[in-house]
């Protein structure tokens, strides 16, 4: 599996995590705003998620351009 | 009927009434809401301590004319679970900013459910150009609320303010424009 790959697979992870569902149920376009379980408390839980994986607060301006799966990829590249 | 300067004024969703608080709101419930550590962190601050003499002078605070302070009502309840401030900065740009004080109704989107009628009618009754929200760096659920709704993302503050360990955090501004409103209602589920 090549890097972005896997940085997408963890990403899709991490969001799973958060919506409380299943990886395979995580749709490709799940996006704030058009994914219903990505409400604020699911949210918070993909926050705190990546900030567990990574080790380390999330920069704040990365953090806030979360809106979709590549946002969440790009924090994960940061590692 | 158009919105007059100075009355008081109402707001309906499909769940919720919105309408402008008076003294009489000071109730044991409201007041715990300002007390209350997990509440008040969303608004950055310690638990103020207020009596309700305090928090008659709070809500008396608010002229609903370019200061407003909205309960928020589950349809059929006497008692507000939360409220929505509305505050005229300048001539033309609004700052707004919501608290849930009822945990019952944490999760329950009750924010992405009134933002909407609250902005038609700061920009269609206030009729000013812009909004403004400002949210401490660590306020997860907020920032998420106004991503929902499309506001922009206008500037990171860092190291605005500290967090009740002492920590510093950043604060992030959000920003939506009347014309910008316009066109996200549109699409609105």
């Amino acid at each position: 599996m090549g890097a972005a790959s896997e940085l997408n697979l963890k990403a899709r992870e991490l969001l799973a995590e958060a919506l409380q569902l299943d990886v395979s149920e995580v749709p490709e376009d799940a996006a704030i705003g058009v994914t219903d379980r990505w409400d604020s408390l699911a949210h918070m839980r993909l926050i705190m998620a990546l900030e567990a994986h990574l080790g380390k607060p999330v920069d704040t301006d990365a953090m806030v351009a979360i809106e979709d799966i590549s946002g969440i990829v790009d924090i994960l590249k940061t590692a | 009927m158009a919105w007059i300067p100075g009355t008081p004024i109402r707001l309906e969703t499909e769940n919720y009434i919105l309408r402008s608080l008076t003294p009489a709101d000071a109730t044991e419930a409201y007041i715990a809401w300002w007390n209350d550590a997990e509440v008040q962190k969303s608004l950055g601050f310690p638990p103020r301590g207020w009596t309700k003499d305090q928090a008659v002078t709070h809500i008396s605070k608010f002229d609903n004319r370019g200061r407003f302070h909205l309960g928020i009502f589950p349809k059929g309840q006497d008692e507000p679970i939360g409220f929505f401030s509305i505050i005229r900065e300048a001539g033309s740009r609004v700052v707004t900013n919501v608290v849930i004080g009822n945990k019952d109704y944490w999760g329950k989107a009750v924010v992405r459910e009134v933002r909407p009628v609250c902005l038609d009618f700061i920009f269609d009754e206030m009729r000013v150009e812009k909004v403004v929200g400002k949210v401490n760096s660590d306020n997860y659920p907020s920032i998420f609320n106004y991503k929902a709704l499309k506001y922009k993302t206008e500037g990171v503050l860092r190291h605005h303010a500290k967090d009740l360990d002492g920590n510093w955090i950043d604060e992030v501004q959000f920003g939506l424009l009347r014309d910008e409103w316009f066109e996200i209602r549109k699409d609105l589920k």
